[in-house]
């Protein structure tokens, strides 16, 4: 009977009225198009790792030339705003958070070091704060290293040191760390609304009874929803693209035909998901807040994309396999950043294509089921 | 195509507790315009849903045939059409883009619908305003565009759930003129409707009340039956009965 098995044609011609229907709702091509965007452009400038302008209450009860010289480091590095203060100041300058960090000075501290001595330095922080305070901690080594001699006006000789070089991003810019994650972010969300929204529509519109009743199968409803709207926001993708090079000079190592791949892998994944959630719910106020939720948060703190995946505990590392935007997001980083290839990427590639197979028979099943 | 008819053996269907249909047995014979008369929530919409397969019968059977041999559902399926009672067209759209759209998906060869859609567009009126979207047609306009699309490829089964529900008293009379062109075109017409004054317009009728037939056959032979001076009286006295 070829009523029960799939036409493409009549697949096409359900994407192609959802094409009318998009051109005439110009929400929805501002959601696909535009903000995306604007979201990138917006929070790759907002999130910023690197601390900065930090507020050092310094106690400075020596006075002497070495002190000075110390005090010196710590403004040159560019990180600190040295605020002098009294012996008290820098306690009370913490408390109420005007400073985030105290140096307290010893009174013998030039003549020690001048007489060849160790002395030590106390460095107070605020703790309440732990980014800001893992950040300055890391700021430390340096000027140390730098101090050594400077202080001491001859060269010292360490046991051993460690000489660092970071690998894909030399200058440790945070930005080429941020947008690549942001864009995979607002990608996966921006598929799920873009798709949790139709079906519930149609739903909600009464026109899904009489579209049942036509020979057209739920599979040809479904390839026709979910390909206009991958086109979509594959547009969006490449406007993503472009505003992460020519904006914040994101470097592209990689193979892009690969990156497109992972991106239609990652799309395909989340526009199933945003119509699991459409054909669940059926209204678009509910679709839309559950998309909403489930598109952003686990994309935010489960994927990698601000805290790392291996510092989770172990339920929460094996949950974050289930979540398409972690290995996008590994798969987008290691591409863009480190240039790597296929095979360095099976895994990611294997879990994105596994998640996304898996979320459309999921979709497809639900969907098939409601109607019999 | 040949004639279709539709037989339905101690039909049930509940939901959740309610019992939407209770045991009824209803014979939709071929070529004749039937109506389905009833309340609101006298299980006219679930018996339109079960015909059209988008229902499935707690229990009972529906019995489908062709030429008057059995038939399975999904042989008849490409020859029935259903309008469902709830607005169900696409506001944004035209009517012209709504026949394109319902030609694709029938798969209608282009000199067909050409020649379809020009007669539908005739006998409905509907001609000149074929830009104008769903969104912005009368309520009149509007059902006659939902059935222009179920009638576009020419069905055995027509379901039209309350058609002539909230169409002013003109408009309905153009909507029956229209069925009855249709009928006489040898095809199995099943409306629904609460207005009770179309009972009679109908050459069968069956009257539904709270989910159980009350009567069915020859609206006259109907009325003659049980002693009534019309259809509002037999359920204003089953009303009382109660």
């Amino acid at each position: 009977m070829p009523v029960s098995s799939f036409n493409f044609y009549r697949a096409y011609s359900v994407a192609r009225k959802e094409v009318m229907h998009v051109l005439r709702d110009p929400f929805t091509l501002v959601l696909a198009l535009g903000l995306p965007v604007m979201l990138v452009t917006f929070f790759g400038y907002a999130i910023d790792y690197e601390v900065k302008n930090i507020t050092l209450a310094v106690s400075d009860r020596d006075g002497g030339p070495a002190a000075r010289r110390l005090k010196e480091l710590f403004s040159s590095s560019g990180y600190f705003r040295l605020v002098e203060t009294g012996p008290g100041g820098p306690v009370g300058m913490l408390d109420s958070g005007r400073a985030a960090a105290a140096l307290f000075i010893k009174p013998d501290f030039s003549k020690t070091i001048q007489g060849g001595g160790a002395v030590e330095t106390q460095f107070v922080l605020d703790g309440s704060d732990n980014a800001k305070a893992g950040a300055v901690i890391g700021y430390l080594p340096g000027i140390q290293r730098a101090g050594q001699a400077r202080l001491a006006g001859r060269e010292i000789r360490e046991p051993f040191s460690f000489e660092t070089r970071f690998l894909y991003n030399p200058e440790l810019n945070s930005r080429w760390f941020t947008v690549p994650g942001l864009a995979a972010v607002i990608i996966g969300l921006l598929a799920i609304l873009l798709t949790a929204l139709t079906v519930a529509r149609e739903w909600e519109n009464g026109s899904m009874e009489l579209l049942l009743s036509t020979p057209v199968r739920p599979l040809e409803i479904m390839a026709g929803k979910l390909a206009p709207y991958g086109v979509l926001v594959l547009a969006g993708v490449f406007f993503v693209y472009l505003v992460s090079r020519l904006v914040f000079g994101v470097p592209f190592a990689g193979s892009h035909f690969l990156y497109l791949a992972a991106c239609l892998l990652y799309v395909t994944a989340s526009l199933s998901q945003g119509l699991f959630i459409s054909v669940v719910t059926r209204q678009q106020q509910v679709a839309m807040q559950l998309g909403i939720i489930s598109g952003l948060l686990p994309s935010l703190l489960l994927s990698g994309f601000i805290f790392p995946v291996e510092s989770m505990p172990p339920f929460f590392r094996y949950f974050t396999m289930l979540l398409p935007p972690r290995w996008f997001m590994a798969a987008a980083r290691g591409i863009t950043l480190k240039g790597a290839d296929l095979g360095e990427l099976a895994v990611p590639f294997l879990a994105l294509g596994l998640l996304s197979a898996g979320m459309l028979l999921l979709a497809l099943k639900k969907f098939k089921t409601d109607l019999e | 195509m040949p004639e279709l008819s539709i037989r339905t053996e101690n039909l049930k269907k509940a939901f959740g507790r309610t019992q939407a249909l209770q045991d009824v047995s209803f014979d939709f014979s071929a070529g004749l315009l039937h109506g389905l008369i009833g309340s609101n929530g006298a299980g006219k919409t679930t018996t339109m849903r079960l015909l059209a397969g988008l229902l499935k019968p707690s229990s009972g059977t529906i019995n489908y045939f062709s030429g008057g041999h059995p038939a399975a559902f999904s042989d008849l399926r490409p020859g029935l059409a259903y309008m469902p009672q709830q607005a169900s067209l696409y506001p944004d759209l035209s009517i012209e883009e709504h026949l394109e759209f319902f030609r694709d998906l029938y798969r209608l060869e282009p000199g067909e619908y050409a020649r379809r859609s020009g007669e539908l567009l005739e006998i409905t009126r509907l001609a000149k305003f074929r830009e104008r979207r769903a969104g912005q047609l009368s309520g009149g306009m509007y059902k006659k565009l939902g059935l222009m699309c179920a009638l576009l490829r020419s069905p055995s089964v027509l379901l039209l759930d309350e058609p002539t529900n909230g169409v002013d008293p003109i408009s309905r009379r153009e909507f029956w003129e229209l069925l009855y062109g249709l009928a006489a075109q040898k095809i199995l017409i099943l409306v629904s409707t609460a207005y009770m004054d179309e009972a009679e317009r109908c050459s069968r009728v069956h009257l539904l009340d709270a989910g159980r037939l009350l009567a069915s056959g020859e609206p006259r032979a109907v009325l003659k039956e049980t002693g009534a001076a019309s259809f509002e009286e037999i359920f204003i006295k089953q009303g009382e009965r109660k």
